[in-house]
């Protein structure tokens, strides 16, 4: 009896399932993503980048939550900050992971970027990748930068003063960046709603995006970390050629004289 | 339906011949993305997660007074992650420099980085074997972390500003 | 890049692993969260704490209130929401401030002017006359006890009427027709010596003909 209860509900879900993968594909696309195969031996390297979309997904949590509370006008900006902080209940825990965490982040995405640039992973086929990376890291860094200022106390609002400031000796558009910086020719309102648009909408909708751009290229090309995942394959290709040249070969001759170039071999 | 193998894989497989074209086809010793690179970057994030939580409560997140135009005794300083550019400002002092370091060079910079792929045209992939790229790459890096450090330092030993008494 | 996908057992310490460091990341990001938005919630129903701090405000007196008129009295209330940290700023500028002006309907029980005024001018009223003039005191919000609409005083039909879903009140805020389930709200209110009126940001219902204070409950939004 219970047996043949189980039997009919396994029979239900699989039927279930067939169902959903028909009509959405979802089950392929779950295995496609889950049982990819990445390199073992590096996998404390590869989570320097999936600790930077943790860090940055954490960002897009905690500030959303800020939202509840903050308030973008001159007046009340840092008053509400100032009760995020002393009145909500988890408001020093919540604006700390946001402020925390995006100092982590920059720090990470740093690591990440070098990790990537000494193991040589943007070789092809993997440019876009690399190139998508650095808008990313370049965004990233205008957030958190933008990010100071919606505080609208001291030090925020001047190193946001100082930052349009570098802005205005861009050559030939210099007063161009600069008001449109400021959103006027001095800093006041303009300048925090201009601020808040760029740091809450602007940036955030460009950065999605190319954050799945960039994951897409990854799980497009694979991971690629550093020569050591196939060392013992290199090796096997090491002594296959040293053996070519010492006994020579009959049937890959084409290969072992050229063995940098493969466009003859296409 | 795609193919799913079970289990572990040779590095070298019978039979197979090693080429320049298939060697980077498939790892030495592959793993599932999921459990074994999950359960890394699980790890990483929730150990990231406790020391963010962490800092939330022992170092809260400052916040100065409100926003002063007028103030005398202010001393604005860039976040740490301006470090760099920041010191890297003083070196180009004067109306025909400013441009250039401020907005000229760091632009340039920008433009370089995202050439990377295209001006690093060695076929080898460690870093060991394409001595060029990697030494002007950790030149780079050395500079940034020099010019962080003396920015630091700067900053740390400034006593101007500060109100008397 | 491999095409074959690879598919790895779990083992038991893979999955003990997995679920505590998702237990713990699962539970620091969703409950402090919660909290965090649910905090005006959790303060008002379970703390029982109102934006509005329970102060006496004066709105008018119980000399300029004719017979069968319904009189609107604004009353200026301090708010604390997110603007005020309620605690001074750090450079001395001092806590902003915010307030919320709400509008008072005051009328007579039933429309008719109190004995006690008929028979006298203005000036300092002895405890038995306030006690008296408390008693027949309407001090009602404009806001419909239906779906919070603002209510008007309508003096041709003698009564309080909303525009939105046709509520009417009789001049006490007893409901007497249309969808609202009670009738209107009464601020908590009090009569000073001078006879200036005295109202909170407190407020209870009625019961039909009911005189004194009834249940206690909000109109909220206002």
């Amino acid at each position: 009896m219970i047996a043949r209860t189980t039997a009919r509900i396994r029979g239900w879900g699989r039927d279930l399932m067939d169902w959903m993968e028909e009509r959405t594909g979802i089950v392929s696309l779950t295995e496609k993503l889950l049982y990819e195969p990445t390199p073992a031996r590096g996998r404390w390297l590869y989570t320097l980048g999936s600790a930077t979309l943790f860090l940055i997904t954490l960002q897009f949590l905690t500030g959303i939550l800020l939202l509840f509370y903050y308030v973008p006008t001159t007046d009340n900006a840092w008053d509400s900050i100032h009760y995020i902080m002393t009145q909500a209940y988890f408001g020093r825990l919540i604006r700390g992971m946001h402020f925390w965490s995006a100092n982590l982040l920059l720090f990470v995405i740093g690591l990440h970027m070098v990790r990537t640039f000494l193991s040589g992973s943007y070789k092809a086929p993997r440019e876009m990748n690399w190139v998508v990376g650095v808008f990313l890291i370049l965004i990233v860094t205008i957030m958190a930068f933008s990010g100071y200022a919606l505080r609208w106390d001291q030090e925020g609002f001047w190193a946001w003063e100082v930052g349009a400031m570098i802005s205005s000796y861009t050559p030939l558009i210099g007063s161009w960046v600069i008001t449109t910086l400021l959103g006027g020719d001095t800093a006041g309102p303009a300048t925090l709603s201009r601020v808040f648009a760029l740091h809450v909408w602007l940036l955030p909708a460009v950065l999605a995006p190319l954050i799945g751009v960039h994951l897409y290229l990854l799980r497009k090309h694979g991971e690629f970390g550093a020569t050591f995942e196939y060392s013992e394959r290199l090796a096997a290709l090491r002594k296959r050629r040293q053996m070519e040249e010492t006994f020579g070969s009959v049937e890959e001759d084409g290969q072992v004289a050229d063995a940098g170039d493969h466009s003859q071999e296409g | 339906m795609v193919d799913i193998r079970y289990g572990p894989r040779e590095p070298v497989e019978e039979g197979e011949v090693v080429t320049e074209e298939n060697v980077f086809d498939h790892y030495d010793e592959p793993q599932g993305f999921f459990p074994g690179q999950v359960v890394a970057d699980l790890t990483v994030s929730t150990f990231l997660l406790a020391i963010v939580v962490v800092l939330a409560y022992a170092v809260p997140a400052p916040l100065t007074e409100p926003m002063d135009i007028s103030t005398t005794v202010y001393v604005p300083r860039p976040e740490w992650f301006f470090f760099f550019l920041d010191q890297w400002l003083l070196y180009f002092p004067g109306a025909a420099l400013i441009a250039v370091g401020d907005v000229i060079i760091p632009g340039l910079f920008v433009i370089l980085l995202l050439a990377i792929p295209w001006l690093d045209k060695e076929p080898a992939y460690s870093p060991a074997r394409r001595p060029f790229v990697t030494v002007v790459g950790l030149l780079v890096i050395t500079v940034i972390v020099l010019n962080m450090l003396l920015a630091l330092l700067r900053i740390v030993n400034f006593t101007g500003g500060t109100p008397a008494g | 890049m491999p095409e074959e996908l690879q598919k790895d057992p779990l083992t038991r310490r893979q999955f003990l692993w997995m679920g505590t460091l998702g237990t713990f990341t699962g539970v620091v990001l969703t409950v402090p969260s919660a909290v965090f938005v649910l905090d005006p919630a959790i303060k008002d129903v379970l703390l029982e704490r109102s934006d509005v701090p329970a102060e006496w405000k004066e709105v008018g007196s119980v000399f300029e209130i004719p017979a069968s008129e319904a009189v609107e009295h604004l009353v200026e209330f301090t708010q604390k929401q997110t603007y005020d940290a309620g605690e001074p700023a750090v450079n001395g500028t001092g806590a902003k401030v915010e307030t919320m002006t709400n509008a008072v309907l005051l009328s007579w029980r039933d429309g008719k002017l109190p004995s006690v005024l008929s028979t006298r001018d203005e000036g300092p009223l002895p405890k038995t006359q306030i006690k008296e003039l408390e008693r027949d005191l309407n001090a009602l919000s404009n806001h419909c006890a239906h779906l919070g609409c603002p209510v008007r005083w309508s003096s041709e039909t003698q009564d309080i009427l909303c525009p939105c879903h046709g509520g009417i009140y009789d001049i006490n805020g007893d409901h007497t027709g249309g969808p609202p389930a009670h009738g209107l709200w009464h601020y908590v209110s009090r009569i000073r010596e001078d006879g200036t009126i005295l109202v909170k940001h407190e407020f209870y219902v009625q019961q039909k003909g009911q005189i004194g204070p009834g249940v206690k409950t909000k109109p909220y939004v206002v």
